[in-house]
């Protein structure tokens, strides 16, 4: 018997209908994956077991019997937790205080730290988290953080508990950790709802399967073991086939200006590392956390000092790196980060993002400028890049993921970038989105020296024409062509020094 | 779409469909149609009980009286809208009458005098731009501060009495403390720099990574906007508002009291929000900042056609700021309501 369903529940926004008929249910000890496009539903469907959101119809069960949480504490009341994609953790509180938000057991008047720090540590220690308890969570990295999410769920001993997406920021390391905790969770009859992009985690991981597409149930509760990952896939896109993209293996000009880092140094970071990177080549920087990949964009996008030189394509000389994100901006970089919050105005329209770097920040488009001329430049902007919007004076806020990103995209595209810096541009963003992303980025390319860093292998394996693996602040090694599989670059990335 | 003053920026998603929809949806959707709204209906209100109130003279001595917070206001409703707020433009604008009126009375050249007052004004907010931007402390912080600085300074340069006995013949005096066509200098000024600081919001860059900081600082760091120089530009821009309006007040008290000006700042602020500025930041209209500090005036000069005794006065403006910004607040949600649906 379920313990949490969902029959017949429906939700419409405005005139949007975001779920339609739903059903879904989770029997106790299994892992259930809920699995969909952006937009498909998921989230409401989410929301609403959550008691984030209420249905516009339709009945939700526990146990059997109708329920009406009234709010996501009423449903964790009721044993229905939720570790959500976005982070909901207080920075300037210590991890302990995070862990029991509002649910602090007392001694008198005050908190009973003894006891919290005695319920917290098993819980801790089981997701293989060691930070000290008194540290802020602002002194954690995301990865922790997202850990510390986890365990603040599982102590309210949830009997339902919805990950929604818990892996797509978290490294390797943390996913394996997770996942032998979902088995743990199995093993103690806790029902588990796990949304996740990441297929190949799907299938390790779930025991049933449901997938939404345009907020109807199209696979409702299937057996995993009868499924392939093109099963999903087809499920989720429907008719339309998968777009892979196969990195062409272009001719490149001898002459195309190039991107030529040498003797790039970050103290403890990055060691004597160079770099030379031809206009139409699409070059990933992989490495395992720290190991420096990451530092190398940031060197080139201005946001960490380094010593070294530096030359952009179209610069005559090769200089310092840039000071500053606004100075290498200014030289024709563009940083497309995976973290929305760094890339859009979520309450602007559409248009007043897309012209935010062109003609704004870089002051492009004249002195005077007229609404009317804007909207029309962020029209041409987009159109080609198959953002699904209800036109450029949609709030930018109101896209999903995935169309969003394709926003950022094209609002750094419009500067003409002879340097393209991708940080995990995909993070979060479903299957059909990520295809387009990949397709626009391989356009871009014909123009930029594209650089892109990832969390997502695969991405790295079908975009890049090659491949710098990063170990300990030095490229340790450089996969091309048969070389580049995700195989080789897993067993590089981790081998020992 | 030139040279008219466009109130947008903040407007509600519904306005989007921009110039295409209806030129009365547009004006009914500007964030400061609400204050001019009641700015009208109330001096109708006034007018209809008590008709002396409606007499040119004494409108455009309500205007006349505006001016100066109406100056600060502006500038305030663009700090505001990035998010900013500058707490020593009452205290910059005492500074500025007072140098002005000073200079003046040790023989200088009353235009040369006047001139330097605004570079003053100019330099005053650089000095607030330059304690933010290298101790790195918030504007509020260095400008809370600075609102005793330079207050201190005005009373402490004229030994707290007022600078008097100034040569009010002076072309100075009658042409900027005078009127032009019947409309006093500093009303005219006033809309001048309404209509200027308007386009600069809404038709260049600058004006907006003034909004785009306010909406989002990450994304608008992140775009390669730097808010470090926006902002040290607004604080200036607001010094040399506050040292227009400190020549403009010279010209037209023909005296100099250390104290002018003592709680400007909280006025401009009050103006700024009731006119439809919002505190968040990323949206901000000068119009609506000007029309507020009209406003509040009406309503301090309206309590005297009613015999209600000049105590009352100070709790009448904290009715109408707080009157003000619910009605703003359930308007914007029924909006926002009626865009669910």
């Amino acid at each position: 018997m379920p313990v949490l369903e969902a029959s017949g529940v429906h939700k419409a926004y405005g005139g949007v209908i975001a779920l339609r008929d739903c059903e879904f249910s989770v029997e106790p000890g299994s892992v259930h994956a809920l699995l969909g496009e952006n937009g498909a539903g998921k989230s409401t469907l989410v929301k609403m077991l959550a008691g984030v959101v209420r249905p516009d119809g339709g009945t939700i069960r526990l146990d059997g019997e109708p329920v009406r949480f009234t709010n996501s504490a009423d449903a964790a009341r009721h044993g229905v937790a939720v570790v959500s994609q976005e982070l909901n953790l207080f920075p300037d509180l210590d991890v302990l205080a995070n862990l029991f938000t509002k649910r602090e057991p007392l001694r008198g008047l005050f908190f009973d730290r003894r006891e919290m720090i005695a319920q917290a540590e098993p819980v801790l220690a089981e997701l293989g988290l060691s930070v000290p308890l008194r540290a802020p969570v602002s002194s954690l990295t995301l990865a922790q953080r997202q850990l510390v999410e986890v365990a603040k769920a599982l102590l309210t001993k949830p009997r339902v508990l919805i990950l929604d997406e818990p892996t797509s920021a978290l490294d390797d390391d943390s996913t394996r950790r997770l996942l032998g905790l979902l088995e743990v969770l199995r093993q103690r009859e806790v029902a588990v709802v796990f949304v996740s992009h990441i297929l190949e985690e799907v299938m390790q991981l779930s025991d049933v399967v449901t997938i939404l597409r345009d907020g109807r149930v199209v696979m409702a509760g299937v057996d995993r073991k009868t499924l392939t990952i093109d099963d999903i896939v087809h499920g989720m896109l429907g008719d339309r086939p998968p777009a892979a993209v196969a990195p062409e293996r272009r001719e490149l000009a001898e002459d195309a200006p190039r991107l030529v880092a040498e003797h790039i140094t970050v103290p403890g970071v990055l060691d004597d590392v160079s770099l030379d990177v031809r206009t139409g080549e699409i070059v990933g920087l992989a490495g395992l956390i720290g190991a420096g990949h990451q530092a190398l964009l940031q060197v080139i996008a201005g946001t960490q000092a380094a010593t070294g030189t530096l030359r952009l394509p179209g610069q005559q000389e090769a200089g310092a790196p840039p000071r500053g994100l606004r100075q290498a901006v200014r030289q024709g970089v563009a940083l497309i980060s995976g973290d929305r919050g760094l890339g859009l105005m979520a309450e602007k329209p559409v248009w007043e993002n897309v012209i935010q770097v062109r003609t704004i920040a870089l002051g492009r488009d004249g002195r005077f400028l007229s609404r009317g001329d804007l909207r029309e430049r962020a029209r041409s902007a987009i159109a080609g890049l198959g953002v699904r919007t209800a036109g450029v004076d949609q709030h930018a806020g109101q896209l999903s993921g995935g169309n969003q990103q394709k926003v950022v995209l094209a609002k750094w595209l419009a500067a003409n970038p002879s340097t393209v810096l991708l940080d995990d541009p995909t993070r979060g963003v479903d299957v059909g989105a990520k295809a387009d992303m990949h397709e626009l980025v391989h356009t871009a390319s014909d123009k930029a020296v594209v650089l892109l860093c990832s969390t997502d292998l695969d991405e790295i394996v079908s975009l890049c024409h090659r491949v710098l693996v990063f170990r300990r602040g030095r490229v340790a090694a450089q996969l091309s062509g048969d070389d580049l599989t995700r195989h080789r670059l897993l067993t590089e990335m981790n081998a020992p020094e | 779409m030139a040279g008219t003053v466009q109130d947008a920026g903040a407007g509600p998603p519904h306005r989007a469909n921009g110039h295409k929809a209806g030129i009365l949806a547009r004006i009914f959707g500007a964030p400061s149609f609400s204050v001019i709204a009641a700015t009208v209906a109330l001096v109708l209100v006034i007018g209809v009980l008590r008709p002396t109130y409606l007499q040119a003279s004494q409108l455009l001595d309500i205007l006349q009286s505006s001016a100066y917070v109406g100056l600060l206001a502006a500038g305030m409703a663009l700090l505001l809208s990035m998010r900013e707020i500058d707490l020593s433009v009452g205290s910059m604008f005492g500074l500025c009458l007072i140098s002005v009126a000073m200079l003046i009375s040790a023989g200088f050249n009353t235009w040369l005098a006047a001139g330097a007052g605004i570079v003053l004004g100019g330099l005053l907010g650089a000095v607030n731009a330059a304690i933010v931007t290298y101790i790195r402390i918030p504007t509020i912080v260095a400008t809370l501060a600075t609102l005793s600085v330079f207050r201190g300074l005005a009373i402490a340069v004229t030994d707290g009495s007022q600078v008097a006995s100034l040569p009010v013949a002076d072309s100075f005096f009658t042409i900027v403390g005078g009127t032009v066509l019947g409309v006093p200098f500093s009303v005219i000024v006033l809309a001048l720099m309404v209509i200027g600081l308007s386009l600069m919001l809404h038709h260049t860059p600058f004006g907006y990574r003034i909004l785009a900081i306010g909406s989002n600082p990450g994304a608008a760091q992140f775009s390669g906007i730097s808010a470090n120089r926006v902002r040290t530009q607004v604080l200036i821009l607001s010094g040399l508002l506050a040292g227009v309006a400190g020549v403009l007040g010279m010209a037209f008290f023909t005296s100099g009291d250390p104290n002018i000006g003592g709680g400007f700042e909280l006025a401009a602020i009050a103006a700024a929000v009731i006119g439809g500025t919002p505190l968040r930041g990323g949206s901000g209209t000068i119009l609506g900042a000007a029309v507020g500090a009209v406003l509040l005036n009406v309503v301090a000069t309206g309590l005297t056609y009613f015999n209600v005794p000049a105590n009352w006065s100070e709790f009448a403006t904290g009715a109408v700021i707080l009157l003000a910004v619910a009605i703003d607040s359930l308007a914007r949600r029924r909006r926002a309501a009626n865009q669910e649906k």
